[in-house]
């Protein structure tokens, strides 16, 4: 038992021979692979190779078609495991933010504390102040998403998914929707997080963010895992063919 | 055939108080097709298979008939199972019958409008999906049911009319009996349309401003 236990604490997620299908469509098509605690992986892939759709398995946002998924040394299945509790543990940001825009900042942070923590509201809403100011949005607290830029309303989804205390955080292209001058207040929220250490999993054509942060490339092309390593490995010397089409189209964008 | 404005002046009173008939009957059955509408709405969407079918066939059964024949069944066919209502609340009761199935899809229409990523953002925090109604979803459509629940008042306003065929005497039943009783077929009529207009015109105009509000 004790064996067991330093061994999970080095695993926070293992994904095996995931398979996603949408009816007769198969998007996913078999991957596996894991995440230790801290760990920073970043995931990459041409339009449609089912990044997003693999993410959103993680959080069962997407029920998975078959595979397994252990996350924090729980084998998630629908029914059995709490889906809700996993999802608690796992912070999501997405690319269209999906702020709620009938709350201010401060509710949009606070709320999932309160709803679904039961946290009292004073103490909900002062923890949502220190995100806000986290995330460089202290002076927005009493906005409306309707008020905000593009950058901010992304910077107050991701204090919105920090509130929780999420064990793992999850970006699926969180600045693909941002005008370009707003992009680097957005990463640098993130690096902050990642220097914290944060175990993040994201989806991101950012390749400077990409070689500053992440401890390992996934690329990703129809609905399987080509290739994985460092982003020197997988930038500087990349193995397949794909993989190098692919990044020679980046650089030039 | 002139318009006898002094006839309709003179008759005011006695129209009024048929437009406040209209009036009564058109709020009491709003309040509770609005009540039940959301009700509906939300079984249809949320309550599972069963209710969700019990609750499709019943909207598009009134939807698919005439709201009269609802009336004229409830006041003359339900007396025959013991079911006596006096005029009032049978008209009530059937326009409330009718327009719970319509607003029920005005509901269904506004929580389909809103994005899918409300409720996976809701979701992705642990929220159930009651919570994430409760505190996501029905909020957002609240606001954006106004004007369209605007717009049902201002057709039951219309729609109540239809009362006259089981003798109530509301606006249009009461134009009609000082046309039978002064042999003028025209300006009772015209008297009762105004009076209609000056009840629907603001509604419609109101539910416009709050359109434009929304975007
Ligand atoms: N809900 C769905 N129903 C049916 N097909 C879907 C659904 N979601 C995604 N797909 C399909 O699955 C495939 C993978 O989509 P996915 O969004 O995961 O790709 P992606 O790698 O994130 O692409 P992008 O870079 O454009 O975001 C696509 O062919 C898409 O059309
Ligand atoms: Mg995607």
């Amino acid at each position: 038992m004790a064996d067991e236990k330093t061994c999970s604490t080095g695993r926070i997620l293992d994904v095996v021979d995931l398979h996603k299908s949408f009816g007769t469509l198969e998007v996913i098509k078999g991957v596996s692979f894991g995440l230790d605690h801290k760990e920073r992986l970043v995931l990459m892939g041409p339009s449609g190779s089912g990044k997003s759709t693999l993410v959103r398995c993680l959080n069962w946002i997407e029920p998975p078609t078959s595979g397994r998924i252990v996350f924090d040394g729980q084998e998630v299945q629908a029914g059995a495991c709490d889906i809700r509790k996993l999802r608690e543990d796992i912070g999501m940001v997405f690319q269209q933010f999906n702020v709620f825009p009938h709350l201010t900042a401060l509710q949009n942070v606070a709320l999932g504390p309160i709803v679904v923590k039961k946290l009292p509201r004073a103490d909900a809403e002062a923890e949502a102040r220190e995100l806000l100011a986290k995330v460089g949005l202290a002076h927005r607290a009493d906005h409306k998403p309707g008020q905000m830029s593009g950058g901010e309303q992304q910077r107050v989804a991701i204090a919105r998914a920090l509130a929780m205390h999420p064990k793992l955080m999850l970006f699926d292209e969180p600045t693909s929707s941002i005008d370009v001058e707003l992009i680097r207040e957005v990463l640098d929220v993130m690096v902050k997080l990642a220097d914290e250490g944060m175990t993040m999993i994201v989806v991101t054509h950012e390749m400077g963010f990409a070689k500053e942060v992440a401890d390992r490339v996934i690329f990703m092309d129809r609905g399987l895992i080509i290739e994985t390593g460092t982003p020197a490995e997988v930038f500087e010397h990349p193995q397949q063919e794909r993989t190098q089409n692919f990044l020679s189209k980046v650089h030039l964008a | 055939m002139a318009i006898d404005f002094r006839l309709i002046w003179e008759k005011l009173p006695f129209l009024l108080g048929g437009a406040w008939t209209t009036f009564s009957l058109t709020c009491v059955s709003m309040v509770f097709a609005t009540v039940a509408g959301l009700i509906v709405g939300l079984l249809n969407m949320f309550g599972g298979r069963v209710l969700g079918t019990i609750t499709r066939v019943y909207i598009e059964a009134v939807r698919g008939t005439p709201a009269l024949l609802l009336i004229l069944i409830v006041y003359y066919a339900l007396p025959r199972f013991g079911l006596n209502f006096p005029q009032f609340p049978a008209a009530a009761v059937s326009l409330a019958v009718c327009y719970a199935a319509y607003i029920a899809e005005v509901f269904r229409s506004a929580v389909e409008s809103i994005p899918m990523g409300q409720t996976e953002a809701a979701y992705s925090l642990g929220m159930s999906r009651l919570q994430s109604l409760r505190y996501i979803i029905l909020p957002q459509t609240f606001r954006r049911v106004l004007p369209p629940l605007a717009n049902e008042f201002a057709a039951l306003i219309k729609d109540t009319s239809l009362v006259a065929f089981i003798s109530m005497e509301d606006l249009l039943f009461r134009s009609k009996m000082v046309s039978a009783a002064t042999y003028d077929y025209f300006s009772p009529l015209v008297g009762a349309a105004l009076i209609y207009l000056v009840m629907t015109l603001p509604i419609m105009q109101w539910s416009r401003s709050l359109e434009k509000k929304v975007d």
